[in-house]
């Protein structure tokens, strides 16, 4: 079974004259195991489609479910919840909360959400694979924009989610650091199990992806 | 708490100005209440040490004490008991030697009745002759009048010898000088037949009605004072003002406050963290703010209290801090909880 299926998905912003149909209707499935890239120009409705499959905004029309089960009608709270459970976010504009330094981030994480958290060596760890070691106490406005990206990649990995969903989550990254993240959102894929979906114009992840789909005026094409 | 606490960690300065506003507006509304209270106790301190509750005065002094004259005749069926002093009242101009003159109010008491017996002595002794007074300790404090310095009265040609300081012994705004009954006598005894001014009785069903003498409340007695209602009026207002001003502008500052962070609560809202912590992260955080400001305040209330002059009437009571640091709290509640709606309708989908 598909860990996200979008059905006849439809998004429309906006009223009258100044109406964009940003989706038109989209039909789509990301499984386990599985990295799935999402191409497209700016403004072809990446990110749309994105926080749509994520739970973060609701669709004008079709379905969106999450391991079978429907979402599209959650309330605000089952969404929520379904966020901090299952879904892992890397936002284009990265998503740290600007008082927190960099641990208190992941101290956050474990005030809201109790269980299953990743365990301190498997965190050190990931800050390893991520380079961002030494950057604990800093505040994200301290960090660059490619270091706030693997801040951000550590902290929706942390809450060890079934699901991670990262938008230009190498936007800003050097082609080394693209490499790394390219391995780990791979090995998480096939290791643990993850469902991935990456929003990207880097070419550089191509070689990483089981799929990939092009978004072409908020319709989705398959490439791969 | 962690998010509120660790906000005001990241922004030491904003936060500081936040809880430097509290504490300026708190300390303004208990410096100003106790001062406008203070001034008005003033008025019944002495009434209020005595705990009386009837005053038996003449009928048509209009309820005022120095304008009340009961002779022997409507006083011949009085019962005066434990509970009951009977007072002769008189304004005096004080002068004593190399001093300035000072208004005050001169109360002839008899020995061996409660008011006599009940002054609370800060220094020196009671009266036991006619020309010994105790005085209000104002005398000693402000005016720096020493035991053993001659007064003299312009109710007579005498002087009088201060022998003690009482506590608390202010009517009407002046200070009070306690001095036998007779020495009012003498002075009013223009009248024939003088007693007294009237009767005050600690007893609630104490009457007394005869000829020109008749009974009332102690509540209406103090209302009568001169200037005391409209002053309780003035004073009452402008502290329920000061108070609800305050309370709003604080209020909407914490309001402000919570709107520039929609942002961040919506980023928070996009990690799947639930509409109920960032709640309670702005009401604690507002809370927090509250107490920090208002305890400062209180701090810097007792100092001012430490520091001021005597002279200066200010009264720092139970009620003053109680009332205006929970009024503050729910202040610092509400400004927390009004931009709850904004917070409850933020789309997490901003955050992108
Ligand atoms: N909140 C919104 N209100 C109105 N229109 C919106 C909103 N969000 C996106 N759009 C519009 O929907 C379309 C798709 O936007 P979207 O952000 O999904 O594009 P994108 O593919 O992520 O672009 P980019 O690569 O620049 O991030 C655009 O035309 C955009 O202007
Ligand atoms: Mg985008």
């Amino acid at each position: 079974m598909a860990v996200i299926e979008i059905k006849d998905v439809k998004k429309t912003y906006g009223h009258g004259s100044a109406q964009v149909e940003a989706l038109k209707k989209i039909n789509f499935e990301a499984n386990r195991s599985e990295v799935v890239l999402i191409m497209g120009p700016s403004g072809s409705g990446k990110s749309t489609f994105l926080t749509i499959a994520g739970s973060l905004q609701k669709p004008t029309a079709g379905q969106v479910f999450v391991n079978g089960e429907d979402i599209t009608h959650f309330s605000a709270q089952q969404s929520s919840s379904l966020r901090l459970n299952k879904i892992g976010f890397v936002l284009q504009a990265y998503n740290l909360v600007p008082f927190l330094t960099v641990r208190k981030q992941f101290v956050l994480v474990d005030k809201v959400k109790k269980n299953n958290n990743l365990s301190q060596a498997k965190l050190n760890q990931l800050f390893n694979e991520l380079g961002i070691t030494k950057l604990i106490d800093k505040y994200p406005q301290e960090l660059s924009g490619g270091q706030q990206q693997r801040v951000a990649i550590a902290r929706a990995l942390y809450a060890n989610p079934e699901i991670l969903l990262a938008d230009e989550p190498t936007a800003s990254l050097d082609t080394s650091n693209v490499e790394e993240v390219g391995k780990l959102f791979k090995r998480l894929a096939k290791e643990h199990n993850k469902a991935i979906m990456l929003v990207t114009h880097d070419p550089r992840l191509e070689k990483y992806a089981d799929h990939i789909y092009d978004m072409m005026d908020g319709k989705l094409v398959k490439q791969k | 708490m962690f998010l509120a606490f660790e906000e005001i960690k990241k922004e030491k300065k904003r936060y500081g100005l936040i809880v430097l506003m509290i504490f300026l507006v708190s300390y303004l509304i208990f410096l100003l209440s106790s001062l406008a209270i203070g001034l008005q106790n003033e008025n019944t301190q002495a009434i209020d040490s005595w705990g009386i509750q009837r005053v038996v005065l003449n009928k048509n002094a209009n309820i005022s004490m120095p304008q009340s004259i009961l002779t022997n005749k409507d006083t011949t069926d009085t019962k005066i008991g434990k509970k009951e002093s009977v007072i002769g009242q008189l304004p005096v101009v004080v002068k004593a030697a190399g001093r300035s003159s000072l208004t005050a109010q001169f109360l002839g008491i008899k020995k061996g009745q409660f008011i006599y017996q009940d002054q609370q002595l800060v220094a020196g002794r009671r009266a036991q002759k006619n020309d010994e007074v105790t005085v209000d300790e104002t005398f000693k404090t402000v005016n720096h009048y020493r035991l053993g310095d001659q007064l003299e009265l312009n109710i007579s040609g005498q002087k009088y010898k201060i022998v003690g300081f009482v506590n608390g012994a202010k009517i009407n705004m002046l200070p009070i000088i306690y001095g036998d009954l007779s020495v009012w006598q003498t002075a009013r005894q223009t009248v024939p037949n003088v007693a007294f001014s009237g009767i005050v009785s600690k007893d609630r069903h104490y009457t007394y009605n005869h000829l020109d003498a008749k009974t009332y409340s102690v509540k209406t007695f103090v209302n009568k004072l001169t200037g005391y209602a409209i002053q309780k009026t003035t004073f009452t207002l402008m502290i329920a003002f000061l108070f609800l001003i305050s309370m709003v502008i604080i209020a909407v500052f914490l309001y402000i406050l919570t709107l520039q962070k929609l942002h961040n609560f919506a980023v928070m809202r996009a990690q799947g963290i639930s509409t109920r912590t960032l709640v309670n992260a702005v009401i604690s955080q507002s809370l927090l703010l509250t107490v920090t400001g208002v305890v400062l305040a209180l701090l810097c209330m007792w100092l001012t209290v430490a520091i001021l002059p005597a002279a200066v009437p200010m009264n720092f009571a139970p009620t003053i801090i109680i009332s205006g640091s929970l009024g503050m709290l729910i202040t610092g509640i509400i400004g927390g909880l009004i931009p709850v709606r904004s917070i409850i309708k933020i789309d997490p989908a901003q955050a992108i």
